[in-house]
């Protein structure tokens, strides 16, 4: 890397009286030099920068603590992999390895499930967009179906009169917690009666039953009591439909959810003191079914499945960035072009993402802008960071990356980078090869009245 | 968690750190008061001024302050306040300190153990207790303990002005700030609008309270973390800034004011000092908010002869304290304005090193303090 | 380098603006004119007092470029900039 140092321009900025220099100070000594123990510049000369770096024993220790703190307080628990939080395959078989279900919501997710032999039984089939081909194949394998409209309903259904069978289903519900913005867009709406109404074109049907209530109430709810609400509600919508002779429900899926420790722009404290610890989540749900089932029999509580996608994988995943330009902005701030943006990094649209150098650098830490190599006015990484004076060739690293990121990340402008696998014993491997000019042009086809023309007239 | 607090000393003889050094004439934060409280009681200890903004006025007031510093923001985190603190301490020996803005009071909850390991004592409700009264949590809080609470829900998005009304909500409607900023709106745009200033500043939750017709009333006092509620001072205020804020004050004794406050600082065990505001209506007395803090007008309680910064550190030094003097009625406070000098060396000095009239940095071989 | 720094840096010298100037040596500088505060890097207070002392763009470039053991053209841009700077923070 680089030698200088001691070259820093000249500059001159005005004070302001409500901008305190000490306002941004954070812990001087927040250096990374390492991911799981393997040193970044080793991972950077094999497989290039930027770089996502994913840590296996982080991710296990992740999902087995989080499994753990429901499990601990309630008989029988599931975990669904959420495949659109991170559907890398190597990421997908370590959570599989741990004994995750598969959540899915495509017929892309579905097939990439099976692919990675996840059996049809063991993967839960959300979203709203479910074509009559994949429906068919799921349920021939046994997929859970979890129903988003009726029209979803009467294609099951005729699937099943066509094969002169019964089909399980699970119905999707919404309804207002009243802590968070409801998701009235998925599923049937409990206050208004639709839910009931499609429980009961269910139990109208020769050909469905219905065994599962499934409802996601939002993503990085910052307060667990909505999840005690959530529970109530749906035990509650469940107790109405067994009073009422409904076949008996087996499960109950409460999505997922759960924030990562991650900084949530707009809110005002950093993630230590802003997001509850998981444990106040298991306990507000566990506490919730205990007491929405005290009075029935332990062998006909329902099977608790959650689906819970960034807080298993955001910190286990990390996006090593490099310095490719340094700049003087007009209105005096220090700004820094980074090799990787917003179309690696998606999720900087709304999270402040922590970032550390992974070596001390010298000079006085100043506010910092930092900046992708797009050429488009939205590609910002952080808004502003207090850094010392970085140099073309510095590293830097954003985590938590590993939530929406590798599923979200566009190929717009640049190619999109590779990721990196630190193994629990410190080997590491590639999961993704960065791609290349071949990757992106292979589905393009040239008609033939095409098929020259290089600028020359 | 009984402290390494220098008992041996007495409280006179600390050396205090307070916040909320702001002081801009019409909105002063409380730190100011909270430091003139204490000199007022005879202490003559070192206050030492912690402040967040370079023209935080408290800095600079030789008369008050003997040092001050600036701080990292709350919003960066526990860890750099304790680090910061962790600076400060090494020049200046904190034997207490007194956290007096909303905002950071979750940081110095949060810090409360590690202060201590560094000889910093405090007088702060837990993690749980101040998420308690937090303004998302009032009405839970209310329910739990009967006490009347205006309708309060937290708003996510600004379309919920627009159908609010259908639910059964009448404009105006009160929009607050997580810690600070409350406007009251009389239509959905007039909502929307200070919706969309208050997140910008504050971030979220934002909170959508019933309107109260009414006059506010608000009560301060120290909850001794069992139960007991010490020393309460009421007031209603007299006269408002264009910005509604107090600039004149009156001393009352509310009864039910009292035994609501009461009952809340024993509901919540509360530990620490409080601010309790209430608006009495037509209809009686509804809490609106309770703030985790002493108010800015806690000077009034000098005033009345129940200086509560005061007993806060009589509290913290293990003494036990008299019965308080009766309260007072009547007695006003009428705040005014002075103009402080500031020299040019100060503002460089708090500009540059974030620091004024540093004690010198204690040598490694300084005598222990207990035997001092 | 450009006559047109030469000129600002001459102007600012001319009415004595750069002489009268206050810097500390942590960089805090105060305009006595306008009542304005600045923070300077430390490269900054360097250039200044070369400004000050050689009265000429080109000189103190040179001087720095050895001081700091940096090219001169990437010194002069810098220069320049800060030049500019000063010019519109003290018109
Ligand atoms: C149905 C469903 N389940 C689970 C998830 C995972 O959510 P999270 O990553 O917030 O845990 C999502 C995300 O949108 C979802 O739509």
């Amino acid at each position: 890397m680089t030698a200088r140092r001691a070259w820093e321009p000249p500059f001159i900025q005005p004070h302001r009286h409500d901008v305190s220099p000490f306002g941004r100070r954070g812990v001087d000594d927040d250096i990374q030099g390492a991911i799981a123990g393997v040193d970044i510049e080793t991972l950077i000369d094999r497989w290039g920068s930027p770089l996502f770096v994913a840590s296996e024993g982080r991710l296990r220790e992740n999902v087995r603590r989080i499994r753990e703190a429901f499990a601990s307080r309630y008989p029988d628990v599931v975990h669904g992999w959420s495949y659109k939080t991170n559907y890398l395959g190597a990421i997908c078989r370590i959570l599989h390895q741990e004994g995750s279900w598969a959540e899915v919501v495509s017929a892309f997710e579905y097939e990439k499930a099976r692919a990675l032999g996840v059996p049809g039984p063991r993967i839960l089939f959300n979203g709203p967009h479910k074509p009559r081909a994949i429906l068919e194949r799921a349920s021939a394998e046994g997929a859970r179906l979890h129903v988003d409209h009726l029209d979803e309903l009467a294609t099951i259904e005729s699937i099943a009169r066509d094969r002169g069978t019964v089909i399980p289903v699970t119905l999707r519900l919404n309804f207002d917690t009243g802590h968070t913005e409801p998701w009235s867009r998925f599923g049937f709406n409990i206050e208004s009666g639709q839910a009931y109404e499609a429980a009961v074109r269910v139990k109208a049907s020769p050909h469905l039953v219905l065994t599962g209530l499934h409802s996601h109430i939002g993503t990085f709810i910052l307060e667990p009591r909505a999840y005690g609400e959530q529970v109530r509600r749906m035990a509650g919508f469940m107790a109405e439909l067994e009073g009422e002779g409904h076949d008996a429900i087996t499960s109950l899926d409460i999505g997922g959810g759960l924030p990562s420790r991650n900084a949530l722009q707009g809110i005002y404290l950093p993630p230590e003191q802003a997001v509850p610890s998981i444990d106040s989540y298991a306990v507000a749900v566990c506490g919730a079914l205990e007491r929405a089932f005290a009075d029935r029999p332990r062998e006909r509580w329902p099977t608790l499945i959650f689906e819970s996608g960034r807080a298993v994988v955001d910190d286990a995943v990390s996006l090593v960035a490099s310095v490719v330009g340094t700049k003087r902005l007009p209105d005096g701030r220090r700004a820094v072009v980074l090799d990787a943006g917003v179309n690696s990094m998606l999720t900087a649209l709304w999270y402040d993402h922590p970032v550390r150098l992974t070596r001390p650098v010298p000079g006085a830490p100043e506010e910092t802008v930092l900046y992708g190599p797009l050429c488009m006015n939205i590609d910002v990484m952080r808004r502003q960071v207090r850094l010392p004076p970085l140099a073309v060739g510095d590293r830097l690293v954003f985590n938590p990356a590993g939530a929406y990121n590798n599923t979200q990340w566009m190929q717009f402008i640049e190619y999109r980078p590779a990721v990196a696998l630190v193994g629990e014993d410190g080997g590491h491997s590639l999961i993704r090869a960065a791609e290349t000019l071949e990757d992106v042009c292979r589905p393009e086809r040239m008609p033939a009245h095409l098929q020259t023309g290089d600028g020359t007239r | 968690m009984n402290a390494p607090l220098p008992f041996d000393r007495g409280w006179r003889r600390w050396t205090v750190g307070i916040t909320g050094m702001n002081a801009i004439p019409d909105n002063p934060g409380p730190g100011l008061a909270v430091a003139r409280c204490l000199r007022a009681a005879g202490f003559d200890g070192r206050i030492v001024g912690l402040g967040y903004e370079p023209l935080d006025a408290g800095l600079y007031h030789g008369g008050l302050c003997d040092a001050a510093y600036l701080m990292p923001y709350p919003a960066v985190g526990a860890e750099a306040q304790r680090a910061r603190l962790g600076e400060i301490q090494l020049a200046e020996r904190l034997d207490f300190v007194i956290p007096c803005l909303d905002a950071e009071l979750t940081t110095f909850v949060d810090n409360q153990a590690a202060l201590r390991a560094m000889g910093i004592g405090s007088l702060l409700p837990d993690r749980r207790q101040l998420a308690a009264r937090a303004k998302d949590n009032l009405v839970a809080l209310c329910e739990r303990l009967g006490l009347p609470v205006p309708r309060t829900k937290v708003a996510t998005n600004p379309a919920f002005f627009d159908t609010c009304e259908s639910d059964g909500w009448r404009f105006p409607l009160v929009v607050k700030g997580p810690y600070y900023d409350a406007a009251v709106a009389r239509d959905p745009a007039e909502a929307s609008r200070a919706f969309a200033r208050i997140a910008a500043q504050w971030g979220y939750p934002v909170l959508v309270q019933e309107f109260v017709r009414g006059y506010e009333v608000n009560l301060t006092a120290i909850g001794d973390g069992d139960g007991g509620m010490i020393a309460p001072v009421m007031m209603r205020k007299r006269a408002l800034t264009d910005k509604g804020k107090a600039w004149a004050g009156v001393a009352i004794s509310d009864p039910e004011l009292e035994a609501l406050a009461a009952k809340l600082i024993e509901g919540l065990r509360w530990r620490g000092p409080l601010e309790v505001e209430a608006m009495r209506s037509d209809e009686g007395l509804y809490l609106i908010e309770i703030n985790p803090r002493f108010p800015a007008w806690t000077y009034l309680t000098h005033g009345v002869g129940r200086n509560l910064p005061e007993a806060l550190l009589r509290l913290a030094a293990g003494e036990r304290l008299a019965e308080p003097v009766p309260p007072a009625p009547g007695v006003m406070f009428i705040r005014y304005a002075e103009e402080l000098i500031v020299s040019p060396d100060s503002f460089r000095l708090i500009m540059v090193d974030g620091a004024l009239n540093a004690a010198p940095a204690a040598a490694p071989s300084r005598p222990s303090r207990m035997f001092g | 380098m450009s006559t047109g720094t030469q000129r600002v840096l001459g102007e600012l010298l001319a009415v004595g603006r750069l002489q009268a100037f206050a810097v500390s040596a942590k960089g805090f500088a105060f305009d006595p004119r306008t009542g304005q505060s600045f923070s300077i890097n430390e490269t900054g207070v360097r250039t200044l007092e070369l400004l000050v002392e050689t009265g000429d763009v080109a000189r103190a470039v040179e001087r720095l470029a050895a001081d700091c053991e940096v090219p001169a053209e990437v010194v002069e841009g810098a220069v320049t900039a800060f030049v500019h700077q000063l010019g519109r923070y003290l018109a």
